[in-house]
């Protein structure tokens, strides 16, 4: 009986899937939410698109055009729209001329990020599918690179092979072969090259760092840190709304100890917000010494002799910033109350809502949160976090953010220092929050590699290093990349593998972050830094045999920003980082 | 008879598998985050995190979403992984065969070892190789797969290194080392999509078959010795459960009276284990090597990861923190569809195994 009624269920699920597979496709991706105008209104300039009576189908929504694209320019009418770029023009065969609607001193430090390296226009166009990047455009990138990809077996490998053709005569190419590989336990990494089947391996696990240093057969290389974990508060919220307070948490956590017990070798106590190997990062004041006794006088002072309740908000997501987030959040738990007699309930959030609720200033105890850099630019750490409109942490003074504005009009470092100066000295005066650590990492190599490399950015070139006498370099990172269509890929583990292949109109030093040329001989800028001439490298070849021109940089900017372009494809289409770096070129 | 048997069960199987896609579809929307900002990191912008879910239909009610989804089944059509932007057959089609080449060289190893040593055990009960065997079987069941696995791959690849019983660490095949698939070698050129075409690339992906089809001996040896220490200890805790299982079945068989009969005609011992006893005492053993499989075939996240496998294990475990609900979708049901084929053959061998046995 039950065997029955099972079958007749089955009978009627594959009569119900029948039914499912017959009815009319419903577009998911394609259909516009609900209060977007209806695609049938065209903008006033454009003829309709479709009959008012005509079935709706399922081309994609078209996007109102902001942008014009001639092959040799980009640009907007004007800059209300939000982006940085007014223009982008190639203005002779090797110049290129980008116009900004405000100025912007990271101009290089962002261009020379890999998101924006330059493609060939005609493969730009020929791997532009209907809705997303071409299976090529995902999994064979051209590039101007020392390696053009030979084969990625996914799941496995990939293997790249030496460019001939590479401009750069200078540079040592390594091996001839380049593979990657992946693995996400750093134990099963280490084994790896300890077996010697590997050459390099990436972020080596904190507890084998001695292991490793003090194995002859290999070499640790400390990666500089380039990010910053703080202790968040709102200043609109009591008691931290006193910035006696403020100073009183700053001076009763004993940071060192946090560091000592909980990071990694290489790791650093923070000075200062933002990471010393960022130019001006760590200029003014360092932070407050540890000082329990001044910090009870100070939470006395504030009207808090016997402390106060709060809470200590974080997520429990490990980052390299925050190796050990429920073990940190006890340890300032026990510091609060031993210190301070402050008492403070632990309470674990949501990934997402914690971010969500940090972000807009909604949380009213202390919280845990960090931050890795995007770019190497002083901008990505205090304007982000301490800019005038920021809610993170409450109201920021003007004492912080004047400076900053001042310092963003600057392209010369030397120049902008004196007002990071003050920024930073406002940061420790008014401590909007207690920045704790720099968390490091670090890499591993055979012990016969050469220029071994642990670049702070996580864009390690191999074609710098040399595998003793081997001529095929392995290096082992945590994870496969996603695609190789680095244009709108946002994770390192993608982003290491194209930059052996692509390169852009500026590059990083190794093992650095100042940028030097790359595809641009130079940039230069006008005296207010909102133009920026870009003279590019001539007889420089992509690995199609294609000469790179100034068209080829107007056409990967117009794919990369502008979303009524049909070149604006890709894997995932959220251009991730042209679109929070620059702005897309898309009325608002 | 049989036929129709199979079908009924393979009916029946169907509402088991639509239950299985409902729960799934709804646990996956459960999981607490934001897709968005799981998958595409927290610095993800509002605007974007918008597009996103527009994107991928994200902001339709559940039902809807479902009803997409079973459309998408309906035409043999699993969607596009979020996170890849590949078709998920596609992922399927290369990540399935890591894992049932793993799975079936680990239950090989289970089988192989496991049966005779239970066999051992019992026709020697309560002496020291019983007591010996059964406790390496309890160990090898108590003993965490990451652990072993690490511990494996210490001694095999670092001790041994230089000597010929080196096995490499992690991988499924040495850097370097490429495995071009049979229907290239037969000059075959095959289109971009199709059942038969996915059905060759599914099976070159399975490296010890398309080693012996293209008669690449180096890539054949190659891919086995990379097998061997995940297989092994994936293949621990089954060893130990079967060689229990045999054990405990064979020594209910010994002690039946046909048994003693057959002894009593004076047929040699050996003999009496090996073809009267072993083939009765298989029929629990073979429940256990099913659902073995089965197990296997869902479960080796851990061996996948700590031997750096991309199988189904691995993608579906990324794919739960990834909140990458197509995958998690469609790699769910093929483990269930994993599990109602393996029982349905476990049931069909009880009739080969034991006649009297009728599949009504």
């Amino acid at each position: 009986m039950k065997a029955k009624i099972l079958s007749l269920l089955g009978v009627l699920v594959i009569a119900s899937l029948v039914l499912a597979a017959c009815a009319p496709k419903t577009p998911v991706a394609t259909q516009p939410p609900a209060t977007q105008a209806p695609a049938t209104q065209a903008p006033a300039t454009q003829a309709p698109t479709a009959a008012p009576t005509e079935a709706p189908t399922e081309t994609p929504t078209p996007v109102p055009p902001l942008a014009t694209y001639d092959g040799k320019s980009l640009s907007v009418p004007d800059c209300d729209y939000g982006g940085e770029f007014k223009s982008i023009e190639a203005t002779d065969k090797y110049t290129v001329t980008f116009t900004l609607c405000r100025p912007d001193p990271a101009f290089l430090s962002k261009i020379a990020f890999s998101v924006f390296g330059i493609l060939p226009k005609e493969w730009i166009e020929k791997t532009a599918g209907p809705d997303k990047r071409t299976t090529e455009g995902l999994e064979k990138p051209v590039g101007t690179g020392p390696y053009m990809l030979k084969e990625w077996k996914r799941g496995d490998s990939i293997v790249f092979v030496k460019n001939p053709d590479y401009w750069n005569k200078d540079a040592v190419i390594g091996a001839d072969t380049l593979i990657f590989r992946w693995q996400s336990e750093s134990a099963a990494r280490l084994n790896e090259l300890k077996a010697g089947t590997v050459d390099g391996i990436d972020n080596v696990g904190p507890a084998d760092f001695e292991a490793v240093r003090s194995d002859p057969n290999l070499q640790l290389v400390v990666r500089p840190a380039l990010n910053v974990f703080y202790i968040g508060m709102v200043n609109t919220v009591a008691p931290f709304d006193n910035q006696k307070v403020r100073q009183a948490l700053a001076m009763g956590i004993d940071r060192k100890r946090i560091v000592d017990s909980f990071y990694p070798a290489g790791s650093e106590v923070a000075t200062h917000f933002t990471p010393c190997a960022i130019p001006n990062g760590c200029v003014g004041q360092p932070w407050y010494d540890f000082d329990p006794a001044k910090a009870k006088q100070l939470l006395a002072e504030a009207g808090y002799p016997d402390g106060f309740k709060t809470k200590i908000y974080y997520r429990d997501v490990v980052r390299g910033y925050l190796p050990e987030p429920g073990r940190v959040a006890e340890e300032i738990q026990a510091q609060l109350k031993q210190n301070l007699n402050i008492d403070a309930e632990i309470v674990v959030m949501e990934s997402g809502a914690f971010i969500e609720a940090a972000s807009a200033g909604k949380l009213d105890g202390l919280y845990l949160l960090g931050w890795g850099a995007d770019y190497p630019h002083i901008t990505n750490f205090l304007d982000y976090h301490f800019g005038k409109d920021t809610q993170q942490f409450g109201k920021i003074p003007p004492e912080i953010y004047e400076p900053l504005i001042q310092g963003a009009q600057i392209a010369d470092a030397e120049q902008a220092k004196p007002y990071y100066e003050q920024a930073n000295n406002a940061i420790r005066e008014f401590v909007p929050m207690i920045p704790v650590a720099h968390g490091g990492s670090a890499t591993a190599y055979r012990a016969d590699v050469q220029n071994p490399q642990a670049s702070p950015l996580s864009n390690e070139l191999f074609a710098f290093s040399r595998p003793g006498d081997r001529n095929t370099f392995v290096w082992m990172q945590n994870a496969e990349p996603i695609s190789l269509f680095c244009a709108d890929e946002s994770d390192g583990e993608s982003l290491r593998a194209c930059e052996q292949v692509i390169e852009s109109l500026y590059s990083y030093e190794i093992n650095g972050t100042a940028v030097k040329p790359a595809l641009a001989e130079s940039c230069e800028p006008n005296a207010d830094l909102t133009v920026w001439v870009c003279k590019l490298r001539q007889g420089v070849k992509f690995h199609d045999g294609s000469e790179l021109d100034a068209e080829d940089v107007v056409a990967t900017f117009n794919m990369g920003l502008n979303p009524a372009s049909p070149t604006h494809v890709g894997n995932s289409n959220l251009w991730d980082y042209y679109s929070y770096l620059w702005g897309l070129m898309e009325k608002k | 008879m049989i036929w129709q048997y199979i079908l009924r069960r393979l009916l029946a199987a169907l509402p088991v598998l639509f239950g299985i896609l409902l729960v799934t579809f709804a646990l996956a929307r459960l999981i607490p985050g934001d897709p968005c900002r799981a998958i595409l990191g927290e610095k993800a912008t509002q605007e974007v995190c918008d597009r996103f879910i527009e994107q991928h239909g994200l902001n339709r009610p559940i039902p809807v979403q479902f009803g997409i989804y079973l459309q998408e089944i309906a035409r043999g059509d699993f969607g596009s992984s979020i996170r890849y932007g590949l078709p998920i057959t596609r992922l399927l089609i290369e990540r399935l065969p890591t894992t049932i080449e793993l799975s079936l060289a680990a239950l090989f190893v289970s089988i192989l070892i496991g049966i005779p040593l239970g066999v051992l055990s019992a026709v020697k009960h309560n002496s020291w190789i019983d007591v010996l065997t059964m406790l390496w079987a309890n160990i090898g069941v108590s003993m965490p797969v990451f652990w072993l696995g690490l511990i494996l791959a210490y001694v095999f690849s670092l001790l041994l290194k230089d000597t010929p019983f080196w096995l490499p660490p992690s991988g499924r095949l040495s850097a370097g080392m490429i495995s071009t698939p049979f229907y290239e070698v037969w000059g075959w050129s095959l289109p971009e999509s199709g059942v038969l075409p996915g059905l060759a690339r599914f099976l070159s992906n399975l490296y010890i078959l398309n080693a012996l089809l293209t008669r690449n001996w180096a890539l054949l040896k190659d891919a086995i010795q990379h097998l061997i220490l995940p297989a092994m200890a994936l293949g621990t805790i089954p060893m130990a459960l079967i060689a229990r299982m045999t054990r405990s079945s064979m020594l209910e068989v010994l002690g039946q009276d046909y048994v003693r009969t057959a002894r009593a005609k004076g047929l040699p011992y050996r003999v009496v284990v090996l073809k009267h006893a072993f083939r009765n005492a298989l029929l629990p053993v073979s429940t256990v090597i099913g659902l073995s499989l089965g197990s296997l075939l869902g479960g080796a996240v851990l061996t996948e990861t700590i031997f750096g496998f991309s199988g189904v294990g691995r993608t579906l475990y990324d794919a739960i923190t990834a909140r990458d609900y197509g995958i998690v979708q469609a790699f769910t049901v093929v483990i269930a569809i994993f599990f109602v084929i393996i029982n349905l053959l476990v049931d069909i061998s009880y009739a080969y195994l034991d006649p009297r046995i009728r599949l009504d």
